[in-house]
């Protein structure tokens, strides 16, 4: 892959080459190729371990697992819980934040401002690098020990207190902690890096309401890291301390509050779930009005609808506690605030229809990704909203619904609009272009399985399934059957996407400067496939 | 390609109206095979949640859904490249924005006044007959009579392994010590990983506060039936409350991850008459008072 | 497309500290973690990494000090600093948000002591007892808080004054004005200390020593850096770096000092005063 793009070298400057170009490297183009690489990795490990849960949950009972522990059923069952948390960490941490903000995000974000670069190139690279170190810690988490017996991280994504201090005394904890400590420093310095890059370095003529929404969505993403991260981190620090040097944050025995985590906990993961999806929103509004050959439709309304949730994301925290004993009057409060983000939302999703309405639609792989994803996150928001109403969600907190609700805008959503970005402008970064039916293929298997996998978990939820069981009772048998075979057909889009992968850098056809004709109106288009190594040494003037 | 798109689409609007259509399943206390709904209700509240998600929630979603999509498909066919070569170049149109602006804040209103009221009604805890204690413990539950002369006792799981092949007289037992538990001879079926070895024994008809705590980490009691879910927290007492009208046995499970064990420390509310009730908890208060703990009520959840 | 650069940003050559920054904060992750375990030589392995990052940022910021006199801070370069410097204060303040968060959420609403409690007195409404809890004895605020308040507020005037004899061209103004302020943050930090030291209550086990520890020790660790930050500005205008128009530098330590005064004047009206 390395070699493939390397091909890119400007003949007339002394560029970095081999080793050091990559290891120490101050291009932001190389760093975002760096972090899509991370982030195919760490999607390959999230994807492998929900596999193993999805084969384990195929059928009531414990057998899976059992192969991997000796038969030993009570490892079993917390091996299980270490895979459900590595999951939902990697994919989250490891996964779609590096490609969306990391890959995309410094691939073309400087690019579409008409920057040469980012504003602090060598921290750009720390960013970068402190991610395998972060994924590395968490990775050994689970050969070591966590609670009493077992090892590994068994507390879930949210590693709510007390489970996670006094329930899991061996370092297994303490390593994934400090894993967060560390990714979350690289996105703290990305979204500095970020929003002094958009502020500062947009090539002349290219106000702030010019700038393409791409941009626009990292910008509003960066805010919401660099306010919303140090408060995990302080969280986060509480736990270390209360472990192991006696504090009493979470314990009452000392008066404090298991409940205080999870408000901090919440400040920083409900802003973290727009993240992971903002990006998306910008990379979809970009491919929908190129295939559609039409400009945005509302695009001030798209922006300030970004903005909107962005600022709406920081005051509806407790919706994910509902049922930990809030005052009633605390949750009408959000109640109401959080089903306000249903409506700049809907703009959203609005305006995207109205872009494709009167134009003349190309039906290439990043468009069927970027529809596919309007059509599933539109499922995954109303149920977001039904949710969101306390009272209901008392009858649905912690069962497969919110499964299926936050895969549906995750999986579903934030991972299509990966892929569609990853078909978009993979011929730019390349220079290869993807070969079109296997990408169609690769769509149309993806959206088959993961829509088996994940809708019928609704109905296990309504039925009351409690989410993080290894082994169910019998009744919820079918619809898990069923989302298993939707795992395994997912399985295959994976391998087909793995494939497409190694078909566009051996062999892909040598991809021109635009290859998608006068819809594609941003600034990459107008360099060559791959782009040179600095690019814009003479600044772009934006009319 | 559109049309298998197209195709998918109504294959899942489908699917969400069938679930709408389906709304009768009877699994009441526990869940029912392939179902796809609530489970049956025997609470007001959880009444309310029914009619509130049926009624109104799923509708509404269901109508947001299929119109997108539909609208999604329409675009999708009508302007297609083929059929619209020539793309128009509108950026704006006011009116439009603000329709789609105002109408789901309407939508949204028209949930949320129905949502705060069965919060309200959930949340206000009404005056209560009587008073029990739940503590979640790593892995089990143990309840506490209040004003009941201490009667307290613990709640486990029926070992999963009674099931598998050769145990059926471990089964058979533990039914019966169930039923003796509970003081009648009623059969039933043992629901695997839903079968606790004591029940929560409660009248009919009568109004239950429920306290519920944790002695180790986050547990959540909850039974699907009567619409409520509390977490049990280390150093809080949550309060909620129930008043079945059916006689009958309802499950719930543990809903807060709470370690390896998570998914083996259910809830089994026996719901009997009021005379049945009197009787049980003269003889419980014999054989539960406090510290007279039967050694076998806890049982290893390890198999 | 190629040839000469035109513009003002500051392009710049592949660097290794990043990679050897993360690779000392794993090596120091690891450590940390097996060492807090007790893993026999793992402290070791903490200093090792510890080391490794201490020696990142001198070479780092040694290379961005070198950078800034060779004069690759244009103008539009020296902009993109001062957006990155408040960014990182902004994350920052949040970061003590968490740390207040958690004394206000025990402080506002008090819970017992003891688990069994509240259980004793019946759940209702119980569980709820006083602040500061029983048992603790607070610092008066007016003797060594308030004299580290007045402290820090004049390092605050004393780094001003060095700012404007920058401003000014006023080198020897710089420095007494720098020396100053350092010497008043070392003050500060050896009164927090010497606090630290009498503290009628030791650091485990409550949630008042819990929150009121960690609040105040990640600002004194503050007080700490921005004090070293300024000795580096010191040694700098020692060296006859900074000139009138182009100190950012020094702009960074000063703002980042103010951060750190302000942060104090919460902690003191909140937890010295309000709390006690
Ligand atoms: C990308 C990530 C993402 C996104 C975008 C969202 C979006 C939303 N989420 Fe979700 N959510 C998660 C990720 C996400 N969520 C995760 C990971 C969890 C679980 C965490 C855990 O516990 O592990 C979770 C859990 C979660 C809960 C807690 C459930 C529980 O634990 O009991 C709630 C409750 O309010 C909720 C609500 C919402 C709402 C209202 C939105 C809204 O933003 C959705 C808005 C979108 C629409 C509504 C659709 C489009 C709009 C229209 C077509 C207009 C018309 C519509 C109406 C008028 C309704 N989410
Ligand atoms: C982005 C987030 C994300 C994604 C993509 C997924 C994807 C999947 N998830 Fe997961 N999941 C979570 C986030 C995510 N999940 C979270 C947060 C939890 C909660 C954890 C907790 O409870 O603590 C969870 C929990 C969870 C559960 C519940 C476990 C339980 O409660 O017991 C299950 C069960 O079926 C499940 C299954 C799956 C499956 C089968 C997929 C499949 O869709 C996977 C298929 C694989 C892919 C789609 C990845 C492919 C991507 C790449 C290869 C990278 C491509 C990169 C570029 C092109 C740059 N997940
Ligand atoms: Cu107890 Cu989960
Ligand atoms: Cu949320």
């Amino acid at each position: 892959m390395a070699d493939t793009i390397a091909t890119n070298a400007d003949h007339h400057e002394e560029h970095p080459t081999g080793w050091v170009r990559w290891v120490y490297s101050t291009n932001h183009k190389d760093i975002g190729t760096l972090y899509l690489i991370f982030a195919v990795f760490a999607g390959l490990v999230g994807g492998f371990f929900s596999f193993l849960m999805r084969w384990e949950l195929a059928e009531p009972g414990v057998q899976v697992l059992t192969a991997l522990t000796g038969d030993n059923a009570d490892a079993a069952y917390h091996l299980f819980n270490v895979l459900v948390t590595a999951h939902g960490l990697i994919m989250v941490f490891f996964m779609v934040m590096p490609a969306m903000i990391g890959g995309f995000g410094n691939w073309f974000v400087p690019i579409m401002i008409g920057a040469p670069d980012m504003a602090f190139p060598r921290m750009n690279n720390v960013s970068f690098w402190l991610l395998p170190p972060a994924f590395m810690l968490l990775f050994l988490s689970m050969f070591v020990e966590g609670p009493a017996g077992f090892n590994g991280v068994g507390g879930g994504w949210t590693m709510y207190a007390p489970l996670s201090t006094k329930g899991a005394p061996g370092p297994a904890v303490d390593l994934a902690i400090l894993s967060l400590h560390v990714a979350g420093a690289s996105s703290i310095l990305g979204a500095v890096n970020f929003i002094t890059t958009i502020f500062n370095m947009r090539a002349p003529g290219m106000t702030l309401h010019k700038m393409p929404l791409f941009a626009w969505a990292v910008l509003i993403t960066a805010f919401l890291l660099l306010l919303s991260l140090p408060v995990l981190a302080g969280a986060i620090t509480m736990l270390l301390t209360d472990r192991n040097f006696g504090t009493a944050f979470f314990d009452p025995a000392g008066g404090g509050d298991p409940i205080l985590f999870q408000h901090l906990f919440w400040f920083f993961g409900h802003p973290e779930v727009y993240i992971l999806i903002l990006p998306g929103f910008g990379i979809v509004s970009h491919i929908i009005s190129t295939f559609s050959r039409k400009p945005i439709f509302g695009y001030l309304g798209m922006v300030y609808a970004m903005v909107a949730i962005g600022f709406i994301g920081f005051i509806v925290w407790a919706h994910h506690m509902y049922t930990v004993g809030l005052d009633v009057d605390v949750k009408a409060y959000f109640v109401a605030a959080t089903m306000v983000i249903a409506v700049p939302t809907g703009v959203k999703i609005f305006s995207w229809i109205a872009t494709m309405w009167g134009g003349s639609i190309r039906f290439t792989t990043p468009m069927l990704f970027s529809i596919g994803f309007i059509a599933l996150f539109t499922i995954g928001g109303v149920t977001g909203v039904v949710l969101s109403n306390a009272g209901a969600d008392q009858a649905m907190h912690d069962t497969y619904y919110v499964v299926a609700h936050f895969h549906y805008v995750l999986s579903l959503g934030a991972v299509f609009a990966i892929f569609a970005g990853f078909y978009y402008w993979i011929g730019k970064m390349s220079g290869r272009q993807y070969p079109e039916l296997w990408g169609k293929i690769h769509f149309w298997v993806m959206f088959i399985g993961v829509n088996l996998i994940f809708f019928p978990q609704h109905f296990l939820g309504l039925q009351g399934m409690p989410r993080r069981y290894v082994d169910y009772p019998d009744q919820y048998e079918y619809y898990n059957y069923i989302s298993s075979v939707g795992a395994l057909i997912t399985l295959l889009s994976v391998v087909i996407f793995m494939f497409v992968v190694w078909r566009t850098l051996r062999a892909g056809e040598k991809c021109p400067d635009n290859p998608w004709g006068e819809g594609a109106t941003t600034l990459e288009w107008t360099l060559s496939s791959p782009p040179p190594f600095h690019q814009f040494n003479d600044l772009p003037r934006i009319k | 390609m559109k049309k298998a798109l197209s195709a998918a689409a109504t294959f899942f609007t489908g699917l969400f109206c069938l679930t709408a259509a389906t709304l009768a399943d009877d699994g009441v206390g526990k869940p029912v095979d392939g179902g796809i709904t609530f489970q049956g209700s025997v609470t007001e509240t959880m009444d309310r949640i029914t009619d509130f998600h049926d009624g109104i929630l799923m509708p509404i979603i269901t109508v947001i859904t299929i119109f997108v999509l539909g609208l999604i498909g329409y675009v999708m066919f009508r302007f297609r490249e083929k059929a619209n070569p020539t793309p128009s170049k509108t950026t704006h149109n006011i009116f439009i924005e603000v329709v789609w602006t105002v109408v789901p804040i309407v939508i949204l209103v028209i949930i949320g006044i129905p949502s705060f009221r069965l919060l309200y009604f959930q949340d206000v805890v009404p005056e209560a007959d009587m008073v029990i204690q739940a503590t979640g413990n790593q892995w089990y539950w143990t309840y506490e009579y209040i004003g009941e002369d201490g009667l307290m006792y613990d709640s486990t799981m029926v070992p999963s392994a009674y099931w598998d092949k050769g145990n059926e007289s471990d089964l058979a037992e533990a039914k019966a010590g169930i039923q003796r538990m509970i003081g009648n001879n009623k059969d039933f079926e043992m629901q695997r990983l839903l079968e606790t070895d004591t029940r929560v024994v409660v009248p009919v008809d009568t109004t239950v506060k429920l306290i519920v705590t944790a002695s180790d980490v986050l547990h959540a009691w909850t039974i699907p039936s009567f619409g409520i879910k509390i977490d049990a927290v280390p150093g809080r007492a949550n309060e909620t409350w129930f008043k079945a009208r059916e006689v009958g046995t309802y499950y719930g499970q543990c809903s807060e991850l709470c370690g390896p064990y998570h998914a083996f420390m259910p809830i089994a509310v026996e719901v009997v008459s009021k005379a049945d009730y009197q009787q049980w908890l003269a003889r419980a208060k014999t054989i539960y008072a406090s510290n007279s703990q039967p050694a076998n009520s806890r049982l290893a959840v390890a198999q | 497309m190629a040839g000469a650069v035109n513009h003002d940003y500051h392009l710049l050559e592949p660097s290794r500290w990043p990679f050897v920054g993360s690779v000392s904060a794993f090596i120091m992750a690891l450590g940390a973690v097996f060492w807090m375990h007790d893993t026999p030589f793992m402290n070791f392995v903490f200093f090792a990494g510890f080391a490794g990052v201490l020696y990142t940022f001198y070479g780092w910021w040694s290379d961005v000090v070198m950078e800034a006199e060779r004069g690759d801070h244009t103008p539009t370069v020296q902009i993109g600093l001062r957006y990155g410097m408040i960014l990182f204060i902004a994350s920052e303040v949040m970061f003590f948000v968490a740390w207040f968060w958690a004394y206000f959420d025990a402080a506002l609403a008090p819970k017992a002591q003891e688990m069994g409690e509240w259980m004793m007195n019946g759940p209702a409404g119980a569980g709820y007892g006083v602040w500061p809890p029983e048992g603790i004895e607070t610092f008066d605020p007016w003797h060594i808080p308030f004299v580290n308040t007045l402290i820090l507020l004049l390092s605050g005037t004393t780094v001003t004054w060095a700012h404007h004899a920058l401003l000014e061209g006023d080198r020897d103004g710089l420095k007494k004005g720098l020396w100053l302020t350092v010497i008043l943050g070392a003050t500060f930090s050896g009164f927090q200390v010497f606090e630290y030291a009498v503290a009628p209550f030791g650091f485990a086990g409550s949630i008042y020593s819990a929150s009121f520890y960690m609040a105040t020790g990640f600002h004194g660790f503050h007080v700490f850096v921005g004090t070293l930050f300024l000795l580096v500005c010191l040694i700098r205008a020692y060296k006859g770096h900074f000139t009138t128009e182009q100190h950012f530098g020094f702009e960074a330590a000063a703002w980042y000092w103010h951060f750190v005064d302000v942060v104090w004047l919460f902690l003191f009206v909140s937890i010295y005063w309000w709390g006690q």
